[in-house]
């Protein structure tokens, strides 16, 4: 098994992504972050639902998929 | 989303609410990453009621549109909206001092992201904490603002304490 020593740069590089990755979704126009939002939604909205929690996708006026308009 | 403020406009201009501003979650959205949630938190100043219930004239005029009520929520356009009466110092101020965007082509407003923080520190649940945490990484605070907001409202404490 690897050290977790040996680990620790990857780790930091996934990290450093992980960053990256959260401050180009912050620096989205508000429509775009929305469509992410719904995204989210529609990803979470079974489990929620098989947990017994009702909840409504939003269904917004254009749904084009972020980055497809 | 755009329809539902349109709505919104149209309920403002209509004098049917005073004031709104988008807040909760997607006022957060505005200024950082996306975060989930399923309810469009909008902030309201609502004209005097004789009958103490601000919030039942609102109701008749979206259900008079056609909009029905959800639990807390009404749905308008697809999207359950909950309104919240601003009920403190605090968040007349914060809709007062709302800013103006634009959504695709329509007009409307974000409570500042000063607002947002000393709201969340206000309400001082869990996920408000995870709020302030995420507005002061990722939302350009002018801070000479926020303090001000703070100590105007008696929060310099508790964001003391949530921040250090």
């Amino acid at each position: 098994m690897e050290r977790m020593d040996n680990l620790r740069p990857e780790i930091e590089r996934l990290i450093v992504a992980k960053n990256q990755r959260r401050r180009k979704l912050a620096a989205l126009s508000f429509a775009d972050k929305v469509r992410v939002v719904v995204r989210m939604q529609q990803m979470v909205a079974p489990v929620l639902r098989a947990r017994g929690r009702p909840v409504r996708v939003w269904a917004l006026d254009n749904s084009d998929p972020v980055g497809h308009k | 989303m755009e329809k539902t403020l349109q709505v919104l406009n149209v309920l403002e201009r209509d004098g049917v609410l005073s004031r709104y501003a988008i807040g909760g979650a997607m006022g957060a959205t505005f200024y950082a990453e996306p975060v989930l949630t399923f309810d469009l938190d909008i902030f309201v100043i609502l004209p005097q009621t004789a009958d103490g219930l601000p919030l039942e004239p609102l109701y008749a005029a979206l259900r008079a549109r056609g909009y029905t009520e959800d639990g807390e929520c009404v749905t308008i356009e697809g999207i359950p909206v909950q309104f919240l009466p601003a009920y403190n110092d605090l968040l007349v101020e914060a809709l007062a001092e709302a800013r103006e965007t634009v959504y695709e082509q329509t007009p409307t407003r974000v409570l500042r992201a000063e607002h947002l923080a000393a709201i969340a520190v206000q309400t001082g649940r869990d996920k408000d904490r995870q709020r302030v945490r995420l507005l002061l990484e990722q939302a350009s605070l002018d801070d000479n603002y926020l303090a001000t907001v703070l100590a105007r409202h008696g929060l310099k404490a508790r964001w003391k304490e949530w921040t250090t």
